[in-house]
């Protein structure tokens, strides 16, 4: 990033910030004598978030068997620790970004549209190749592209450009962001993650999704990288990113190989074939962070 | 149950729509989808009644337990298989031989001077695939055409499709993919049927050819794209490993196999290269 780019970032006063006890529930999940107890006394600081964390905690996304989890301690011991930070973080970002209504600029929709995709895929392969990334591999997945976000809010008319010509020229939009921008969305990412405080995996992927080979993190800047092609090629964008690609080629599979996951043995037509019907999933993710929280759920 | 409120028909439960998708699938290489459950059900109706079975759960011991089911597994297959064609066809796949593949294939070509390209319709029963092949052909091309030596052979195992693909003559149905421009561009219509133009057609070239005759196939080479679409489930598993280890050697360095939209390779090759284009999967002789 230029000298000059970050000077413009880092005097904007007005870039998305988290909500402060979203900020305190992940710096406890760093701390090494976190309890249950503690967890959930945090979130239930902030009633609107904890409405939500339960409410994603009982979605078809994270529920398991036929009961209802009632109370968020209920949760974390459901669903472990690391799945209710991976939620806390999802439903803190989305509210600091307030993504959604659904009238605003095209980018914005089809942008958390790729973005829940993505982490969706990313999970289902994580299941395929045994990694067991605890729900972290949605997480990256979803937040992969974060950076997007601030360039479209802060440099929105330089980001149009290079959204222009990245498709007229058929161009990777990493390389159209830095002629316009003077940075990309992966660097810009790091920062604001970096910023929030965000899990350093996170802010690992983000930095390198697009050269995995170079992450701490390999295995999942990779997994998120192929879960971010699969998402582009299944998820038919209007206009724009109508690419193709072997995925056998890819840098991204040959870390996941080097590292011993058997991608060669994944059913790679079947999954491409499951992750078709994918939108509806995506849909149903959004509006579940997305609508109010009903009553019922502020309790317990 | 009460008698009158019991559904007149069967009703596939969604643990027995995925029993049958992964059979069938690991059986054909064909997939449905979630979204495909209605149509599963409804071919699979007849093959229940056929059987005189009284739900999918019976249908499904039967395919999976009873000695005999190989004959049931052909008609099961016959049932899931539509055999209707029409122009435009799985338009993703449509659209990544004419933004992706024939581009990159012309450019290739030209760099090395020479203007050629041999496409292959294999099972092209009434002609409308090789026909929008041809017309995408001359949509990419436009006035450099005449350039080109270009070929596009079109085969079937039936004679009396070959004959009405030779007619070029289709109804509107047919052409119910086509965008109206296309249709104007490429298309005479008169008595209510729609006439091919002739600087499409005459690419095309007509052939018999029965696709499980391996000297005959054998004679088929150099092809840059194969379209061999829902033509797989035919053939059972030897005989399809066979034929696409043929279509691999019919195929030269670089060219496309393009296969049914929701069909797979995945069991039965691994010679190929896997394509993601948008919305479509393709696969690659490197």
């Amino acid at each position: 990033m230029k000298a000059s780019v970050l000077e413009r970032i880092r005097n904007i006063e007005d870039l998305p910030t988290l909500p402060s006890v979203a900020i305190e529930v992940l710096g406890l999940a760093h701390s090494p004598d976190v309890s249950i107890q503690r967890i959930a006394e945090c979130i239930h600081q902030d009633p609107p978030l904890a409405a939500k964390v339960l409410k994603l905690a009982n979605s078809v996304f994270y529920r398991r068997g036929d009961r209802k989890v009632e109370t968020l301690h209920h949760a974390i011991i459901f669903l472990g620790l690391a799945e209710i930070i991976n939620i806390a973080t999802t439903v803190s970002v989305f509210s600091a970004l307030a993504p959604g209504k659904r009238s605003e600029a095209s980018i914005r929709e089809s942008f958390w549209d790729h973005s829940v995709a993505t982490g969706l895929i990313a999970r289902h392969l994580d299941k395929k190749l045994g990694m067991k990334s605890l729900g972290r591999e949605f997480v990256a997945g979803l937040l992969h592209d974060i950076g997007k976000i601030i360039l479209d809010q802060h440099f929105h008319a330089e980001f149009m450009e290079a959204y222009r010509v990245s498709i007229e020229q058929d161009r990777a939009m990493f390389e159209t962001e830095m002629e316009f921008c003077g940075t990309n969305h992966m660097e810009l990412g790091y920062f604001i993650v970096q910023k929030w405080n965000l899990p350093e995996y996170l802010a690992d992927v983000i930095l390198y999704h697009h050269q995995p080979s170079h992450a701490t993190h390999q295995a999942m800047a990779a997994l998120v990288s192929v879960a971010d092609l699969l998402a582009k090629a299944v998820t038919l964008p209007c206009g724009g990113d109508r690419m193709s690609f072997i995925l056998s080629d890819q840098e991204s599979w040959h870390v996941l190989k080097d590292r011993g996951y058997a991608v060669d043995d994944l059913d790679m037509e079947r999954i491409t074939f499951e992750m078709e019907s994918i939108g509806e999933q995506v849909r149903s993710y959004i509006s579940t962070v997305m609508e109010p929280t009903s009553p019922e759920y502020v309790h317990g | 149950m009460d008698d009158k409120l019991r559904p007149a028909y069967p009703v596939m439960k969604d643990e027995t729509f995925i029993l049958l998708r992964d059979f069938i699938y690991e059986h054909s290489g064909i997939y449905f989808a979630d979204t495909k459950k209605g149509q599963l059900e409804a071919r699979l109706m007849m093959r229940l009644r056929a059987s005189n079975l009284p739900d999918y759960d019976k249908y499904y011991y039967m395919l999976k337990y009873d000695p005999q089911a190989a004959r049931e597994l052909r008609a099961l297959f016959d049932s899931v298989t539509t055999n209707e064609t029409s122009f435009y066809r799985s338009p993703p796949q449509i659209q990544a031989f004419q933004e992706k593949v024939l581009p990159e294939l012309i450019t290739r070509r030209e760099k090395k001077g020479e203007r050629m390209l041999r496409l292959w319709s294999a099972g092209c029963s009434t002609g409308e695939e090789p026909y929008t092949l041809g017309i995408v052909v001359k949509e990419v091309l436009k006035n450099a055409l005449p350039d080109w030596n270009m070929r596009i052979v079109a085969s079937d195992i039936s004679e009396k499709a070959l004959k009405s693909a030779k007619t070029a003559s289709y109804s509107e149905y047919s052409l119910r993919g086509v965008p109206p421009e296309i249709k104007q561009r490429y298309f005479n219509a008169h008595d209510g049927m729609y006439q091919m133009n002739e600087d499409v057609s005459r690419l095309v070239e007509l052939q018999y050819l029965n696709l499980s005759d391996t000297k005959r196939v054998q004679l088929m080479k150099g092809f840059d794209v194969i379209f061999c679409r829902n033509v797989l489930i035919y053939f059972d598993d030897a005989a399809r490993k066979r034929f696409v280890s043929q279509l691999y050697d019919s195929l030269n360095h670089g060219g496309y196999l393009f296969i049914g939209h929701s069909e797979s390779l995945h069991n039965i090759s691994r010679a190929f290269k896997l394509v993601h284009f948008p919305g479509a999967l393709g696969y690659k002789k490197e």
